[in-house]
């Protein structure tokens, strides 16, 4: 009766995730709007800084239902408000931070001027509570969303539950990564979380080939009653997102953000090592270079091979142009 | 010798750190000379006309004249003594200089003999030993050589002579002999600069001119440096040896000669290996850069070499070997990279997770340059698995701050270049974690329920502890 549990569970949380959803036009207008000053935010402008707060909660070894809520706090919060572009760093970290006060325990939240540190932020730990103050009057103080993690979760421990499925198994954690992947577009964000998580486990139990996880699933689906028409636009895309995620290909990473402070000694021998430029001219060597004569007669090290014996050895003229003068004199 | 004594403080006696530069910092600069007046009349020497003052015809047997004037050696360590000759020798030495520079046709086939008879007579001599057989080159002030205000002129005259246009080396190869460049090599450990620095401006064109010396000076600098690696670890003058390297090692022909390739490997490699390697850091990286480019295939043996030698309780000189190894990858060929690029990485690894933060600073830096990173983009999924471990656990555990702002941009790059390998290797390493943990829990309640064991047999054989 485990798997009866969780099928009520299942209904609450349908019921509950419209509350947690961006307003759907708020999207639309950010993926609108062009890249420019003085423009609001933009849809890579989302995308890029959804990947920043992912490489910190990484970073900082939080959990992907930190990173997750972050996002859809995030997310509810630009589709409601018109936010500047120059804010939204300050805004996503903020976000983040009340998104690691409620998941993780208190004694592994970081302070806000270890993450400013961190994430190389230009604002200061002020104006990150204000923008906290601000974030949770606008949302209500509603934190405890449900987010597509919550049904993938869900998910796996009903298709865990079945008796008949012993041999094949989900990797929970897999899901959890894919997922992130597909939240750090903007697209996905639309989606309905329980569409969003179903597609996720679909695309992998194609992938495991399961006969009997795909029973599983279609019952889930049929449950919640999820149109064939959402799932499979909804797979499509995320098959796609799937495909660049997992490509063997490496994105070019974008270290140029990255500020490098480095202390004052390093920085010092960083610039005296660099390449001395000798103040020697070079000296060729010739092909007819120290063949035998009365003045070479000492003998060469082991591994010279044999020298022509029809050469001079003596080189008339000038080896340095006429005009060359100059030589290191210290006083 | 030396001008000053020194009285250590007494501080010195408690603490056994104290750094020398402060104990000697009482002592003054000292001056130093090994050319002793010799007992007996001071030198007189006849005043000569002026060179310009005489005609055409006469001056160069006048200018032989002056050469053999100028023979005579003072002793400067007597300030003294001889003032009015030893400034009759120096105006005439300057009025040579001037005369060599500007004239034609003095350079006759009698003068190339007297030419390098005063110059050994002035130059060649034991170096006076060192002041204490402490003298560390990093923190001490050098001993300088007390007759320089001849030997300068001396050196000068010498260069402009060899780069006259009318030297010819067929007539002076007779003078300049294997024996000459013997006692001016020995030279090169003086200890003042100054006249390093003219030695090896004098080693440079003679080695330039004279082909059929060229093969013996480079074994004469070989046997230097081996001797100064294995036997004595004291040269003063590997800097300014390894400077002239530098020019003669840019004018490898191609292909390398076996002999060139084997002087990179059993010389200037193990060179790296001496205690001083701050002095002539700096060149010795040259040299080795520039083999580098000559033959690319040496690549391997080198860094291996790097690697094999790699410093172990130095940290300053691991960031020396750090920065000499960002110069090489700046101009490694990624086919080379590919070979050495397991134990590269996890050198990298250790020194990156080093306690010391300068060497880890030094060692996060390669993720700046851009050439090395397009290096590791290419191959990050062997890189990845080699970095990951220490990179993730120091972004814990680093003491430095800074040094873990750094780790987040090396991590950041990581995950942006291969998402799903450092996925991969973050839940890898996250369930290492939980079990290594799972695994110490267990031991401490094994230790637990011994020491319950222990109290409950104690009690009940009536309050008498077994043994």
């Amino acid at each position: 009766m485990e798997v009866f549990k969780l099928l009520k569970e299942l209904k609450s949380n349908l019921e509950l995730e419209v509350h947690y959803l961006p307003k759907e036009n708020g999207l639309s207008l950010i993926e609108s709007t062009t890249i420019g000053h003085g423009n609001g935010v933009s849809a890579k402008g989302r995308d890029d800084q959804v990947e920043d707060l992912w490489s910190l909660t990484s970073f900082f070894g939080y959990s992907t239902q930190t990173f997750v809520l972050a996002v859809n706090l995030l997310d509810r919060f630009l589709a409601m408000m018109k936010v500047q572009s120059k804010h939204l760093a300050c805004l996503s970290i903020g976000c983040l931070h009340i998104a690691v006060r409620v998941t993780e325990e208190e004694c592994n939240v970081s302070s806000s001027h270890e993450l400013i540190r961190i994430s190389q932020s230009k604002f200061t730990v002020s104006d990150l509570s204000r923008m906290e103050k601000i974030i949770s009057e606008k949302l209500n103080f509603q934190f405890k969303a449900v987010t597509a993690l919550t049904f993938l979760h869900l998910y796996h421990a009903i298709a865990l539950s079945h008796k008949s499925n012993r041999k094949d198994f989900l990797n929970l954690e897999k899901l959890e990564a894919q997922l992130k992947a597909c939240l750090c577009r903007i697209v996905f964000s639309k989606a309905k979380p329980s569409v969003l998580a179903l597609s996720l486990l679909m695309l992998e139990i194609e992938a495991l080939q399961s006969a009997d996880l795909l029973e599983i699933a279609h019952r889930i689906q049929a449950h919640l009653k999820i149109s064939k028409a959402d799932l499979a636009h909804w797979r499509g895309l995320v098959d796609q997102c799937m495909r660049e995620y997992s490509s063997p290909e490496c994105a070019k990473p974008d270290h140029k953000k990255l500020m490098w402070i480095v202390s004052r000694r390093t920085a010092q021998n960083l610039h005296s090592n660099y390449r001395c430029i000798p103040e020697l001219p070079t000296i060729p060597e010739g092909a007819w270079d120290e063949s035998e004569s009365e003045d070479s007669s000492e003998d060469l090290s082991s591994g010279e091979e044999s020298l022509s014996s029809s050469l001079g050895s003596d080189a008339e003229g000038l080896y340095f142009p006429s005009n060359f003068r100059s030589r290191a004199c210290r006083p | 010798m030396s001008s000053a004594a020194t009285t250590p403080p007494s501080v010195d006696k408690v603490d056994g750190f104290s750094r020398k530069s402060v104990r000697k910092a009482k002592q003054k600069r000292s001056q130093s000379s090994s050319q002793f007046r010799s007992q007996g009349k001071p030198i007189e020497l006849t005043p000569l006309p002026l060179l310009k003052d005489v005609s055409a015809q006469e001056q160069p047997e006048l200018f032989l004249k002056k050469l053999q004037q100028c023979c005579a050696v003072f002793d400067f360590m007597d300030t003294l003594s001889d003032l009015k000759m030893k400034e009759y020798k120096r105006s005439t030495l300057n009025e040579l200089v001037d005369y060599v520079t500007v004239s034609r046709g003095y350079l006759t086939e009698q003068a190339y003999p007297e030419v390098v008879k005063m110059v050994s007579y002035n130059i060649f001599r034991t170096l006076p030993p060192s002041d204490s057989n402490e003298f560390d080159p990093e923190e001490d002030e050098p001993t300088l050589e007390a007759s320089w205000p001849h030997l300068q002129l001396v050196y000068e005259f010498f260069i402009r002579f060899l780069e006259s246009q009318e030297f010819q080396p067929s007539i002076a190869k007779k003078y300049i002999d294997q024996k000459f460049v013997l006692q001016l090599l020995e030279l090169f450990d003086s200890e003042d600069p100054r006249e390093r620095d003219y030695l090896k401006t004098v080693l440079h064109r003679i080695y330039g001119k004279f082909l059929g010396l060229r093969a013996f000076i480079r074994k004469q600098i070989n046997n230097i440096f081996l001797r100064f690696v294995y036997e004595t670890e004291h040269f003063n003058g590997v800097a300014e040896l390894l400077e002239i390297l530098g020019s003669i090692i840019n004018g490898f022909a191609l292909p390398l000669k076996a002999e060139h390739k084997q002087f990179l490997v059993k010389v200037l490699i193990p060179l790296h290996t001496v205690r001083s390697l701050s002095l002539f850091h700096a060149q010795l990286a040259y040299c080795i850069v520039q083999f580098l480019e000559k033959d690319p295939a040496l690549t391997e043996p080198v860094i291996r070499g790097l690697l094999k030698f790699w410093p172990k309780t130095c940290s300053q000189k691991e960031v020396m070997y750090l920065g000499e190894l960002e110069e090489i990858l700046d101009v490694i060929e990624p086919t080379q990279f590919v070979k050495i690029q397991e134990p590269l990485f996890k050198q990298i690894s250790r020194c990156v997770s080093s306690p010391h933060f300068q060497v880890a600073e030094r060692a996060l830096y390669y993720w700046n340059n851009e050439y090395i990173m397009s290096l590791i983009e290419e191959n990050s999924n062997v890189i990845l698995p080699i970095m990951f471990t220490s990179l993730y656990r120091i972004s814990k555990e680093h003491w430095n701050p800074a040094i873990v702002a750094l780790v987040y941009n090396v991590l950041k790059s990581f995950m942006e270049m291969n998402s799903t390998l450092f996925d991969e290797l973050t839940s890898t390493y996250k369930s290492d974690r939980q079990r290594e943990k799972k695994k110490e829990k267990e031991r401490e309640e094994l230790w637990k329920k011994l020491e319950d064991l222990e109290l409950k047999r104690s009690l009940q054989s009536d309050g008498i502890i077994p043994t």
